[in-house]
């Protein structure tokens, strides 16, 4: 039988753990290969039973009732469930109005599929720099980058941290734009009582097997503030025969995870505030900031590196960062970079070919620009700074392995020896400047 | 399918817990993949999660895009109009792709409708089999099935360039991409589905694979 069950537990870490030397010296790795694997998303006796339950009703019945109940969690006025994060976005921004060679203002720090969506919708997606703290997007660049064919702007909740929502709903007040939210990372995050996807006029969520609040496989949903903007969406589909069903295998499976998604949220939560306060004693690295009001989701954990706090400010932070990944990973913390570059310089918004000929780019020429890296400082300094956590803060089986992180980055920061010979002795070129990917 | 093996084979594959496509575990869309290859007699499968996205697949295999003309003889009024939605209208052009739409009585007999396909892909419609919306472009143009692959965001050509760190294929330049991609539980359904009903009509499927617990000693 192949199944995800753990093969063996972890144990809490004790002092002699902290004391051995690094691993990429010899010594011990804070987590051992055979405990690497972090099990996601965690299926139970009750996703089974609803599975097979499931398969005795109409499909679209269960598809309808699980984005009933989807939408009733959100609270959201209206809701269409898709086959993917993308197919949201795409029907959120046809519900905001967005017609063919308007503009979107999105952020350059993003998945590719916040861009991809706009050019889904026959429109030209307009890159603008992140808040250095939050990462998400800069409402004053936002606001610099409005032209009288913007027709929306469309944040994204980047990890799952609530973009500056109230900033940028006096922006799209003030210019008659309208607001469209990119969730896909933030499941059940929150700024006050909104939670996201219920605060813009519309919002599109990926509900992908890889994201906090997992369906079966693949999926989305879009979320949509007025009756008119849920069904332009659905004429939308109609009149271009467009097929953007969702499996009823995957609703099926998201129904009974969704039923637990409460208990795995405050499970993350601990998590993330078991591993910032680890973090903060080490000098070196730093959590994720979370603005008052906001309630994070930590679909993933992005963590800051200060390298001055430990004497390593002389060297150039992307080498430091490419030391320190290379220690964490033989420690057996799964530390990534997710993302390497701004979205505009990956391949397909360089060769802005779209659906062939450059469409829709050719719509509107004004709006098109032959990005740089270097156009969008504070993500290059997020991306030469920074390493993430992605579904490893998530099980709720995982205590002792959060313990064990804190314990491996603290061990790291000791040793800016060691650091430092990594850094000084390799060849390290900045991470934008390596092929442009998308995870 | 019977019920019970529409049971065993989900229960299955939760059980090993891989249920995302992006997984280099996942062993249910590279089956899919195989099983049709073999029964359609064309060695390059694209897994898409809409009969609509492997009409996308099957165009944008061939270089067609917005601008371009095709024969729409016998294409239904949806697909007109998503062809037309890409920018293809209809007219003098290229006889894009032939179709197969199985349903549980004809799954059976995929090998012999494949063969009377002669344009350069074939759309296979999974939808009407009753696992939900599914489909496949099969292909003999190995550069045809790279860039219906492209078109999928993380499909095979990003999923190589995370992994090695390595754009895997500059030349092949994406455009739009959009997420195309069928979930694992429904292709290792469809795989189950396909074999059975190869096998009920005297077929010969290996015989592993004509069971719903196919798989799960791998």
């Amino acid at each position: 039988m192949i199944t995800d069950f753990p093969t063996a537990p972890l144990d809490p870490p004790g002092p002699a753990d902290r004391e051995a030397d690094l691993a990429a010296l010899g010594g011990p790795a804070m987590i051992g290969r055979e405990v690497r694997r972090t099990p996601f998303p965690v299926i139970t006796k009750e996703d089974v039973l609803h599975m097979l339950l499931s398969l005795r009703q109409d499909p679209a019945k269960t598809v309808d009732a699980f984005a009933e109940s989807y939408r009733d969690y959100v609270g959201a006025a209206f809701a269409l469930p898709t086959a993917s994060g993308t197919a949201s976005l795409h029907m959120a921004l046809v519900g905001a109005g967005v017609e063919p060679g308007d503009e979107v203002v999105v952020p350059a720090f993003t998945f590719i599929a916040t861009a991809q969506a706009v050019v889904a919708a026959h429109a030209v997606p307009v890159f603008v720099d992140i808040d250095p703290r939050t990462y998400c997007m800069d409402p004053a660049a936002a606001a610099a980058a409005v032209t009288d064919r913007t027709r929306a702007v469309m944040p994204v909740h980047v990890h799952g941290l609530p973009a500056d929502m109230p900033a940028l709903r006096r922006l799209c007040d003030e210019r008659g734009l309208a607001l469209v939210e990119d969730a896909s990372h933030a499941h059940s995050a929150r700024i006050g009582d909104h939670t996201a996807g219920s605060i813009g006029d519309t919002a599109g969520q990926s509900l992908m097997a890889d994201k906090n609040f997992p369906l079966g496989g693949e999926g989305g949903i879009a979320f949509f503030a007025s009756a008119e903007a849920h069904a332009r969406a659905v004429d939308y589909l109609a009149r271009h025969g467009i097929d953007y069903r969702m499996a009823p295998i995957a609703a099926a499976f998201g129904a009974s995870q969704l039923e637990r998604l409460p208990y795995y949220d405050r499970v993350r939560a601990r998590n993330a505030a078991v591993l910032g306060d680890a973090l903060r004693q080490t000098g070196l690295f730093e959590p994720p900031h979370v603005p008052e009001g906001h309630v994070h989701a930590y679909n993933m954990y992005r963590i800051g590196l200060r390298p001055e706090r430990i004497g390593l400010d002389d060297l150039p932070v992307h080498a430091v960062k490419q030391a320190v990944h290379e220690l964490l990973v033989a420690e057996g913390v799964p530390a990534r970079e997710w993302q390497n570059t701004p979205i505009p310089c990956h391949l397909p918004f360089r060769h802005r070919d779209g659906f062939g000929g450059g469409y829709p780019f050719s719509l509107n020429p004004g709006a098109v620009r032959d990005h740089r890296p270097e156009d969008f400082p504070n993500t290059l300094a997020m991306l030469e700074s920074t390493l993430v956590l992605c579904r490893e803060l998530r099980s709720p089986v995982e205590y002792e392995r959060v313990l064990r992180y804190g314990e491996a980055f603290a061990k790291v920061a000791a040793r800016p020896d060691a650091i430092r010979k990594l850094a000084a002795g390799g060849d390290c070129p900045p991470p934008h400047r390596r092929a442009a990917r998308l995870g | 399918m019977e019920p019970f093996d529409t049971a065993v084979v989900l229960t299955r594959v939760m059980t090993s817990g891989t249920v995302m496509s992006i997984e280099k575990a996942d062993r249910e869309l590279p089956g899919l993949e195989r099983l049709l290859a073999r029964q359609c007699g064309r060695p390059h499968v694209s897994l898409v999660n809409s009969s609509t996205a492997a009409v996308h697949a099957a165009v944008a295999g061939q270089g067609l895009g917005h601008g371009d003309r095709v024969d729409a003889t016998g294409l239904d009024e949806p697909t007109v109009a998503f062809l037309a939605w890409l920018g293809i209208t209809a007219g003098d052009g290229p006889v894009p792709f032939d179709r197969v739409r199985l349903t549980p009585e004809n799954a059976g007999r995929l090998r012999e409708l494949a063969a009377e396909a002669t344009a350069p892909a074939l759309v296979v419609d999974l939808c009407d089999l009753g696992f939900g919306p599914a489909a496949a472009v099969v292909t003999a143009d190995e550069t045809a099935w790279a860039r219906a692959e492209r078109l999928k965001i993380f499909g095979a050509f990003d999923l190589r360039t995370m992994w090695t760190q390595e754009e895997s294929n500059p030349g092949l330049v994406p455009g739009v991409q959009f997420n195309y991609r069928l979930s694992p539980l429904v292709a290792a359904c469809i795989r189950v589905a396909l074999n059975q009903a190869r096998a009920s009509r005297g077929g010969s499927p290996r015989a592993s694979e004509a069971t719903a617990a196919s798989g799960a000693a791998r």
